[in-house]
């Protein structure tokens, strides 16, 4: 993998989710967080297919919580940035913010 | 105090799907994950829209494995396929040749039994059928923590097949093949399907894994 990769959309949506929950992060409160702030419906298979992407990537790194009751006695997967996944958040921002540079979407298409 | 939603477990069959088709290290974790948002959503709006929801998330859920699997595993994934569709290629005449052999050699035995060949020939199919579960657990078996996605994938090989052949007949000669012989084409990738979940099944019970730990 080419340490200058770039993010996908969603992988992109999904980091910056697991960056806003902190400690806190793991399928539910990453689902429901992207839902609540791109206002589009997401499946929990699609957040943990990307998830599965990014930590073979080096990006995230998951550990398994305490068993539950009120999930069946199944344990959370608690998933966090590490500094290369970062590293390509910022990557990828920058060059959105550089496309983005000198262009006026509203004033120019609409 | 016990709530309603405590009590009330989501689909089985959805649940079933989820523990066969996701990833052995992340089915855990996904099975509980959909219990409690499942278990939070009954009170705040019905067990109907719950379980609509269970159900969307699973079949949604489905495709991003299926993906996911070729593009995480694909040195185990096709060489899996491809072996198990040569192995079925190879099993499926395997039942006509014993039958061959067998009537050949015990020639006078037969016509002194001939009933028994009858039953012998009722057997042929059943044995072609064994054939196929055994190439879908062969196949399962190497697609380690995969084994519905191979499975189902090399079952899907003989439907194309059998579509285009229907396809061919249709145009050959309309309407000839019987309703018992379609069913007996469709059997085999059912029987595929089988032979992975079977071993699957096997893995992901617990006790199972305990003793091959």
């Amino acid at each position: 993998m080419p340490d200058c990769d770039y993010l996908g959309e969603f992988e992109h949506i999904v980091l910056l989710a697991l960056l806003r929950l902190e400690d806190q992060a793991y399928g539910v409160t990453v689902r429901q967080e992207i839902e609540l702030r791109t206002k589009r419906e997401v499946s929990i298979g699609a957040v943990y297919a990307t998830l599965d992407r990014l930590e073979r990537k080096g990006y995230v790194k998951s550990q398994l919580g305490d068993p539950t009751p009120e999930r069946g006695g199944r344990s959370k997967r608690f998933f966090r940035v590490t500094a290369k996944g970062l590293a390509a958040v910022d990557r990828t921002r920058q060059a959105i913010q550089k496309m983005n540079e000198g262009l006026d979407l509203v004033g120019s298409y609409s | 105090m016990k709530s309603h939603s405590d009590s009330l477990p989501p689909p089985r069959l959805a649940s079933w799907l989820i523990s066969l088709f996701v990833p052995h290290e992340l089915s855990d974790s996904i099975s509980g994950d959909l219990l409690e948002e499942f278990s939070a959503l009954v009170p705040k709006s019905s067990v109907v829209v719950a379980r609509r929801w269970y159900w969307r998330q699973t079949l949604r859920a489905l495709p991003h494995f299926w993906a996911e699997a070729f593009r995480r595993s694909p040195w185990t994934m096709v060489p899996a396929i491809l072996g198990g569709f040569l192995l079925h290629r190879f099993s499926s005449g395997l039942s006509d040749k014993f039958l061959a052999v067998v009537t050949d050699r015990y020639l006078a035995y037969w016509s002194a039994h001939f009933q028994a060949y009858l039953w012998l020939l009722k057997a042929v199919p059943l044995a072609h059928l064994i054939g196929s579960l055994f190439v879908g657990c062969m196949v399962a078996l190497a697609a380690k923590g995969r084994e519905m996605i191979a499975a189902i994938t090399l079952a899907l090989i003989p439907c194309a097949l059998i579509a285009f052949s229907l396809l061919w007949l249709a145009q050959l000669w309309p309407m000839q093949y019987s309703i018992p012989w379609l069913l007996w084409q469709c059997a085999d990738p059912l029987v595929i399907v089988a032979g992975g979940a079977i071993v699957r099944s096997v893995r992901s019970n617990p006790k199972t894994q305990l003793t091959s730990s």
